[in-house]
């Protein structure tokens, strides 16, 4: 029993990190977390990062 | 409705807009933070309105004719997305020369509303400015704001009036008309007409206490500050303080508590699954807990660190060091402005490297984004903290503070090295920067700032750190026929990082496929390297135990003897991690700004050639001067750093030859 409720825990954090990194990938992040805003663009020179309207590619999404 | 913020750089325009959209954009008290364009819709509470409005943050321009990129993106979005509304941000303190600015928006036909920004310094200087008759001069609404107060109510009014003046016609104060300035005279002549008409508004609407020209007490502090005899010692010993404040006198302590309090949590974890599979447990427990609490106990040193970095730069004495440190740039062939992207790149390397895209001339901002990386950020704080605090307990202050000195050093070897290989003529090139008043450092926006970096550390600790530490757990605990190793030895990780080992012996005088392994995950996010250390060495999770530390037999011992390796290898292995290429992030934004395969892989291959250059060298020396010997790895680590050598020297002379034929080519073209 302690090792189906490990490895939910494991899946359970796991796949959270995963989820979050793919989510933020598609948004256009490039770093993940980066408080920069705005500027943390970087790859694409400042052009569309396709999922937010900002166009800075920050990944924000507002 | 699409109201654009545009004015002079550091009038206060991101202040503004996250003033009024709620957003947490980078601001800072100097020229030349935005460098594109964001938007984001206006809070309600800003405007009790049906209408949906959404600020659209320019950067700064001094001109419609931009002279740098940034300036072109602001000169581009309004000429051509056409807002309804242009709120111009004024710096009410330097009225004239943002009026020139102001004169040439409203010659567009797009309504403006003129903020009259940092109203608040000019209360405390006894400038007064005659609003109603500065709105009857320029034809439009004139409102008083700061935009560092979210509650003013002058903010309020400017977006109400940017509101009232959509779709209406206003008519410019100054024209220029449709003539064609056809040559750099013409066009310095109509300046001087449109500055002519500027200037006789200012002295209508203005009256000062104290004249610009008026040597005030902040010209004498100013006088130390960015002199050229104590202008460096100043920032080494301001530098070096943060450091020791950070890393030994505040950081440790707060983190000390802090990884007590996930340790106690490891424990409890590992108590609950007592019963388990033990490597089901080692990979929760050890791997994804332990790795993680070793990434996040540093958190405390990055976020007091962050904190100091907001002060200085609120208070605008960063802007001050970027006046001591251009001439020095200068001398090396890099533009003035790269001082600013080296300096962002203490917070983080990928808007430091955006912010070369100031620079305007194509060879000084490749060597910028080239250089900028050299300057340890704010992820590499662990890598610093853990070797400081592991093995030079006591001068951790001056270690760190030695780090960054050495990525300065590290630049203008760099830059050095550039000039030679491209053939630049080293023409100096001009570093005009506004220099922002002292002011007494907001606390609260620098604690905004540092729980907005803490978030971000958080956040990846807790994504691709975690599943760094776990993939680096599970390959170190499995061999390639998947069964569970015998010893981490036999195990995919090793085997994996076991060449790279051997590569490393020059820098570190042992085989240690764990400090191999730690280097490579460096390269995905450079506090991986403390997490992937703290996974190989199962039971160093508290890296940093000051207690401990204070008894000398605590983490620092232990991780030391862990790591079975000498001071003078600590040190090489830190440099080898911090000035070889940065995460791939940066090296992403390196390729964008670089807009050059070829010169980024050639910024890679220098970085590489840096680091594993400086590693050795320090590795080495260090070595004899502890022994009297050379280190392990000797013969093949300086064969390696030779054909790096001989490689730059080829290109060099290829440059010199080629430079030499272009020579007599001219002479014999002019007879």
């Amino acid at each position: 029993m302690d090792n189906v409720i490990l490895i939910a825990v494991l899946v359970l954090i796991l796949g959270a990190a995963l989820a979050y990194i793919i989510k933020a990938k598609r948004r256009g992040v490039k770093c993940i977390g980066c408080p920069a805003g705005g500027q943390c663009s970087g790859a694409k020179g400042g052009s569309s990062c396709g999922g937010c309207s900002c166009n800075c590619g920050c990944g924000h999404s507002e | 409705m699409r109201i654009a913020f545009a004015g002079n750089p550091n009038s206060g325009k991101t202040s503004m807009y996250n003033a009024l959209t709620g957003r947490n954009e980078k601001v800072g008290n100097w020229a030349g933070v935005t460098v594109d364009k964001k938007e984001s819709p206006i809070r309600k509470s800003m405007y009790k309105g049906t209408e949906k409005l959404v600020a659209v943050d320019l950067p700064g321009a001094y001109s419609m004719s931009p002279f740098t990129s940034e300036e072109g993106v602001t000169s581009e979005y309004v000429r051509k997305e056409k807002p309804d509304v242009i709120i111009n941000i004024v710096d009410a303190t330097n009225l004239s020369r943002s009026l020139f600015f102001t004169t040439q928006l409203m010659e567009l036909g797009i309504p403006v509303v003129v903020a009259l920004n940092k109203s608040d310094i000019n209360e405390k200087k006894k400038t007064n400015i005659d609003v109603s008759a500065l709105s009857k001069r320029l034809g439009c609404p004139v409102i008083k704001t700061v935009s560092t107060s979210a509650s003013d109510e002058g903010l309020r009014e400017v977006v109400h009036a940017a509101v009232s003046v959509a779709g209406s016609v206003q008519k410019a104060p100054y024209t220029q008309g449709t003539r064609v300035l056809r040559d750099k005279a013409e066009a310095e002549e109509a300046d001087r007409r449109r500055y002519a008409f500027v200037n006789g508004i200012v002295a209508q609407v203005e009256t000062r206490a104290a004249l610009t020209r008026d040597r005030n007490s902040q010209d004498k502090v100013d006088a130390v500050l960015t002199n050229v005899w104590f202008g460096i010692p100043v920032f080494a010993v301001v530098m070096f303080l943060v450091f020791q404040i950070s890393q030994t006198w505040v950081g440790p302590v707060v983190a000390d508590a802090l990884v007590g309090g996930l340790e106690s949590f490891q424990e409890w974890v590992r108590g609950f699954f007592e019963t388990a599979n033990p490597l089901l447990t080692a990979l929760l427990v050890d791997g994804v807990i332990g790795g993680v609490i070793a990434v996040i106990g540093f958190l405390p040193l990055v976020m007091v660190m962050y904190f100091l970095i907001a002060l200085l730069e609120d208070c605008g004495y960063l802007a001050r060091a970027t006046v001591v440190l251009d001439p020095m740039f200068k001398k090396v062939g890099l533009s003035g402005k790269s001082v600013i992207p080296f300096v962002m790149s203490i917070g983080c390397a990928v808007p430091g490297v955006m912010a070369s895209r100031t620079i305007h001339n194509e060879r000084e901002r490749r060597a910028a984004t080239m250089l900028a990386p050299f300057m340890p950020c704010g992820a590499k704080i662990p890598v610093i903290s853990l070797f400081a605090g592991a093995f030079f307990s006591e001068h951790r202050g001056i270690i760190s503070a030695a780090m960054y000195f050495s990525g300065i050093m590290l630049i203008f070897l760099g830059a050095l090295l550039i000039n030679k290989i491209t053939g630049n003529s080293a023409k100096h090139s001009y570093f005009i920067m506004e220099i922002p008043e002292y002011k007494l450092p907001s606390l609260s926006r620098a604690f905004a700032t540092m729980c907005s970096r803490g978030w971000a550390y958080i956040v990846k600790a807790a994504t691709i750190i975690l599943i760094c530490n776990t993939v680096v757990q599970i390959m170190q605990s499995f061999d390639w026929s998947f069964r569970v190793a015998e010893s981490a030895d036999t195990s995919i990780l090793a085997s994996i990082a076991g060449p790279f080992a051997y590569l490393l012996v020059p820098v570190v005088g042992v085989l240690s496929w764990q400090l191999a392994a730690a280097a490579i995950t460096g390269f995905i996010a450079k506090e991986n390297v403390v997490g992937t250390l703290a996974v190989c060495f199962v039971g160093l999770d508290n890296l940093i135990d000051t207690e401990e530390l204070a008894l000398m037999e605590g983490a620092g011992t232990e991780v030391a003897s862990a790591f079975a390796i000498t001071k003078a290898a600590a040190l090489a292995y830190l440099m080898f991690n911090l000035f070889s290429p940065p995460c791939f992030a940066a090296i992403g934004a390196m390729s964008a700004e670089m807009k050059s395969a070829k010169w980024l892989w050639a910024g890679l291959g220098l970085q590489l050639g840096v680091g594993y250059t400086v590693g050795f060298f320090v590795f080495q020396i260090g070595t004899i001067g502890m022994t009297g010997g050379v280190g392990a790895g000797f013969v093949p680590g300086g064969l390696a750093v030779a054909a790096f050598a001989a490689i730059l020297s080829f290109l060099i002379m290829r440059t010199k030859k080629r430079l030499a034929a272009e020579r007599a080519g001219k002479e014999l073209r002019n007879g």
